[in-house]
């Protein structure tokens, strides 16, 4: 697969060199600009599969680009990242023509899963069968065996499961977590997915000698055979 | 009735001055009218007795100094008219004295004897005074002194008795005091009248005035255009309103910049730490410490998450939808998703409340009052205790109660839990976690929505938190722009 170029447009010199060094260690080819009009002359001038734009931006606006770029017929996503979350920005770009959005402080996990799936680069398996060890998740039946032996799980404990288990090996915030499970975003009910790991863990690690499911600490979990961090 | 109210004391003044005009003007009547009535009456009696001195002196030339006696008996009939006649000669001889009147109301005999000097009698002054009769009645005598040519002196009194005067002013007197209810009355009334008139502005100012909080400081107070007083009253207050609007956006603005500047380097100092978190190639250690400091970020950004949707909700900015639903199935669906936090603490979740208790909002804002409520219930009670969540309708209100038998909030600090980084007890609730903003945001919340929350508790035995929102009719109304508080 030909590599995917992205091009970051974001002002703040040190948000962008820690996104980009992220993106670039999962092989990503990622031009910087720290202007508007610089950004615009590179969306305009080479083509790129995804946008990562930040609103606030020296020079033209983040939701003028936007604009020109869609005007222009250009294809690339667009995730924008903001410091704002009002709900009319949030309109706005949308309308403007953005397929994805980001609030600032985020996770850069978060970043990653969600320019992933504007890229529609398919997840680390589309298989029916997600397999970590010994664990094996059948997403049609909805069973799940570790070991051979098969695990009942509640409806929301799989659901967070085959998440953990198609991220393999990747950390997921609780936020992430909680957005995708609970189809929710709530700061608050994030102290749920605690409680829904650990039965997760009396379940599928408990009785078991090795650990799959992982807490890094103020990060989130991570599903991975491995050294326990 | 407020004594103290300008009302009651505006009333009293000017019902006061009214009333005292009015005696003033009772009294001097009286002394006008009471001078009047008694010169008059002197008058004629100074006439009579020019007349009788005139007599006299015809009398004494004529030499028959007693005839005058039966001359004034025969002319003016003294005792048959209720007149008072007495001559009297210098040296005390007595010429003449009028006889008792036929009403008996006074006795000429018991009249004082005159008082005058010699000078007053060889000088011809006349002088008239009031004499005191029995049962309170006077009697106005005055005296003519006569001198003949020959040198001797004579005096002339007559008198009648006040009567008629003391009547008439005694029925002035009457009428006046007749009067004093009416005018009592009318004082009373005419000057709750005007009070209440001239006041009127001043309650429907101090009553608007009431209304205006934080919440609502862009209203302004009602300006009566009537050029006076009250009307540049009202213009200075909704000046001050201005000044405190503007100073209180100017610090919403600056928690809403405060919060939004403090994301860029929240944002930079995640990114930088959490490459480290994940990289297993680190010490585990150093992992852990930096996993510690990254949970501290998260704490960071949640507090300035919560400070920015609070400044956005006090700044009628909060609403991103405005729709109608059944919030006892929000309650309810969001208890159920809560409901592993509570079984983990082996506290039981009790849901009631009537489907179909409709409201008008934002849904995912006040599902956050749900949530921020149980949590804080499921937080505060201990483990095996019970939380009660109950949506019902009240009086047109739509009600969200969520009570517990928890620790309870002690009274003292009751009134401040809706405080900002208010907190019943540091220590415990850090540890839980927790920027002490979540009982901020449910109380933004309910007032951008036109609705208010309220705590009370039992220290020991539990506490209960009462959401109050307008109830609507139920249907799928949606109309952001029109309904934006």
């Amino acid at each position: 697969m030909a590599q995917m170029r992205i091009l970051l447009v974001e002002d703040e010199k040190k948000v962008a060199d820690f996104i980009a060094r992220g993106l670039r260690s999962e092989g990503f080819a990622v031009d910087i600009a720290y202007d508007g009009d610089t950004g615009w002359e590179r969306a305009s001038g080479a083509n790129y599969d995804l946008i990562i734009l930040d609103l606030m931006l020296p020079g033209m606006k983040g939701t003028e680009l936007l604009r020109r770029l869609r005007r222009q017929g250009g294809t690339a996503a667009v995730l924008v990242l903001t410091a704002r979350d009002g709900m009319d920005d949030k309109v706005e770009n949308f309308e403007a023509g953005a397929d994805d959005y980001l609030t600032k402080p985020f996770a850069f996990a978060e970043l990653l899963v969600r320019a992933k799936a504007l890229l529609r680069r398919p997840p680390a398996s589309r298989t029916h069968v997600l397999r970590v060890a010994d664990l094996e998740i059948d997403r049609l039946s909805q069973q799940v065996r570790r070991g051979g032996r098969r695990i009942e799980l509640t409806a929301k404990e799989y659901a967070l499961l085959e998440y953990l288990a198609a991220n393999a090996g990747r950390v997921l915030s609780r936020t992430m977590i909680v957005e995708h499970v609970w189809d929710e975003s709530f700061e608050s009910l994030t102290n749920i997915v605690d409680v829904y790991v650990r039965h997760l863990r009396s379940k599928v690690d408990d009785p078991f000698s090795t650990r799959l499911i992982q807490t890094v600490r103020g990060a989130g979990y991570r599903l991975q055979e491995g050294p326990e961090p | 009735m407020n004594t103290r109210s300008l009302k009651f004391q505006l009333l009293g003044w000017y019902a006061g001055v009214l009333l005292g005009l009015f005696g003033l003007l009772g009294v001097s009547t009286y002394w006008v009218l009471r001078s009047s009535l008694a010169g008059s009456l002197r008058e004629n009696q100074f006439r009579r007795a020019r007349q009788i001195g005139q007599l006299l002196r015809e009398e004494v030339q004529r030499g028959d100094e007693a005839g005058v006696g039966r001359e004034v008996q025969g002319r003016y009939a003294p005792d048959l008219n209720d007149r008072f006649v007495r001559i009297a000669r210098w040296d005390g001889g007595l010429l003449y004295l009028s006889g008792s009147p036929k009403s008996q109301s006074f006795d000429p005999a018991a009249l004082p004897p005159p008082r005058w000097s010699e000078a007053q009698w060889s000088a011809e002054v006349e002088a008239a005074r009031e004499v005191p009769l029995l049962g309170g009645r006077r009697m106005m005598l005055a005296g003519h002194p006569v001198k003949m040519p020959g040198g001797s002196l004579y005096l002339v009194e007559v008198g009648a008795p006040m009567d008629e005067v003391q009547a008439d002013l005694r029925h002035w007197l009457v009428f006046l005091l007749a009067m004093l209810p009416l005018v009592a009355a009318i004082a009373l009334g005419g000057g709750y009248v005007l009070v209440k008139r001239a006041l009127a502005p001043v309650d429907r100012i101090s009553s608007s005035a009431e209304r205006i909080s934080s919440q609502n400081l862009s209203e302004r107070l009602p300006v009566p255009h009537t050029g006076d007083e009250l009307e540049r009253l009202s213009v200075a207050l909704n000046h001050m309103i201005e000044r405190l609007d503007a100073a209180f956006q100017h610090s919403r603005r600056f928690v809403a910049d405060a919060s939004h500047e403090l994301r860029t380097p929240l944002t930079i100092v995640r990114g930088e730490v959490e490459s480290f978190v994940t990289n297993d190639q680190l010490k585990a250690e150093w992992r852990e410490r930096l996993g510690s400091a990254l949970e501290e970020v998260d704490r960071l950004a949640s507090i300035v998450e919560g400070l920015f949707a609070i400044s956005r909700l006090d700044a009628g900015e909060a609403a991103s939808e405005w729709v109608k639903f059944d919030l006892a199935q929000l309650a309810a669906s969001t208890a159920d998703q809560m409901a592993l936090l509570a079984e983990d603490k082996k506290i039981r979740v009790t849901c009631a409340g009537s489907t179909g208790t409709w409201v008008e909002g934002d849904r995912a804002r006040l599902k956050q009052v749900v949530v921020n409520l149980l949590d804080n219930a499921i937080k505060y009670t201990p483990e095996g205790g019970a939380v009660f969540l109950e949506v019902k309708t009240e009086n047109g209100k739509a009600i969200l109660e969520v009570a517990d038998n928890g620790v309870g909030i002690p009274a003292d600090l009751l009134p401040r839990v809706f405080e900002r980084f208010f907190r019943v007890d540091k220590a415990r609730s850090r540890e839980r976690g927790g920027a002490g903003l979540g009982l901020s945001i449910v109380k933004s919340i309910c007032a951008a929505h036109h609705g208010h929350v309220e705590a009370s508790s039992e220290p020991g035995r539990g506490s209960r938190f009462r959401v109050e929102l307008p109830h609507v009719r139920p249907g799928a109304g949606h109309n952001p722009s029109q309904h934006k508080p």
